[in-house]
């Protein structure tokens, strides 16, 4: 590389990361292909779990995410995050609901996928939470 | 577009779902959906543009026991439908 | 490039995007770039109460791999220059396989 010009990124690498720079800095929540949501400054990130109408938050210092497990990013507008209706409980309480809400979910998506693939439909994949 | 391909029109799979262009066609997707209208666009991912489109999602019951199968139909008047999605497209006389 | 251009056309318009997840968001189209990740402003989620964590967020960016569908305002469509187009970008990759 000594000399040369400096590398040049093809154009279409800024298309993307042009989109991303104006959400740099801002709070925002980060909705993963596994259904984890994270919220945070885009650098740092904390991870909230939903169950029904209950979250707790974790804290988890520094996330670096690799795209593919990406949903969406959304950015969180201030005056509007205090008015969620949704109750703060403990960590051990939403862990325990999630396991619940996951087993269900696994059990549903097992009789549906086993019925639909006796009707000639394909999966859908991934089954994104 | 060039002659090679009006004297041989079919040489590549995409070249029929191309012949089907302003035409309806039936989609079935990945999942329990499948797609009736009419096609406006594809690329080689079958990335789609379908208008006047009704969508049918087959719905099946919780219970082990209970066989039945439901339908939902949805229309929508313009639709793009990511190629990923896509397990065929078939050309379709309208019935 | 077809769709990415064709999505260029549709910025400002409202849209509403189908996720694999059936999460369906309505918003104003911002931006697109050419993996057809889609940025949407003022978001309004179809079905708000299934999905708590979003009530809270104004504009979103979308990964597109994770797009099942965009509905779109016909109105906004122009269907015979699309299917032009898409004649065009068909005799162009043939070329480009025969080249």
């Amino acid at each position: 590389m000594e000399g040369a010009e400096p590398p040049t990124l093809p154009p279409q690498m800024f298309t993307t990361s042009a989109q991303l720079l104006d959400l740099t800095d801002k709070k925002l929540l980060v909705a993963l292909r596994d259904g984890r949501k994270l919220i945070g400054v885009l650098r740092s990130w904390d991870q909230r779990l939903y169950v029904n109408d209950s979250y707790c938050d974790i804290p988890r210092g520094v996330f670096i995410v690799r795209g593919e497990n990406v949903l969406l990013l959304g950015e969180i507008d201030l005056d509007r995050e205090d008015d969620i209706p949704f109750r703060q409980a403990s960590v051990e309480e939403v862990f325990a609901g999630q396991r619940q809400a996951d087993a269900e979910k696994k059990h549903r998506d097992k009789v549906h996928r086993k019925k639909l693939r006796a009707l000639g439909f394909e999966d859908e994949g991934e089954v994104l939470v | 577009m060039s002659d090679a391909d009006d004297s041989n029109p079919i040489q590549e799979p995409l070249d029929l779902v191309r012949l089907s262009l302003d035409e309806h066609v039936f989609v079935k997707l990945r999942g329990d959906r499948e797609l009736r209208g009419r096609l406006h666009a594809y690329d080689s991912h079958c990335n789609l543009v379908l208008g006047e489109v009704e969508e049918t999602i087959y719905v099946v019951n919780d219970d082990e026991d209970d066989d039945s199968v439901k339908t939902i139909k949805n229309n929508s008047e313009m639709l793009f439908v990511r190629g990923d999605s896509v397990v065929l497209i078939s050309p379709q006389s309208q019935s | 490039m077809l769709f990415f251009s064709f999505f260029k056309t549709l910025v400002d318009h409202e849209v509403t995007i189908e996720l694999k997840n059936d999460l369906l968001i309505r918003g104003t189209l911002k931006s697109v770039d050419q993996f057809l990740n889609i940025k949407l402003d003022e978001i309004h989620v179809v079905d708000e109460a299934r999905y708590p964590h979003l009530s809270a967020v104004k504009s979103v960016f979308i990964r597109g791999s994770v797009v099942r569908y965009v509905h779109l305002p016909a109105n906004a469509v122009d269907t015979a220059l699309l299917e032009d187009a898409t004649r065009r970008e068909a005799s162009n990759a043939a070329a480009a396989r025969t080249r």
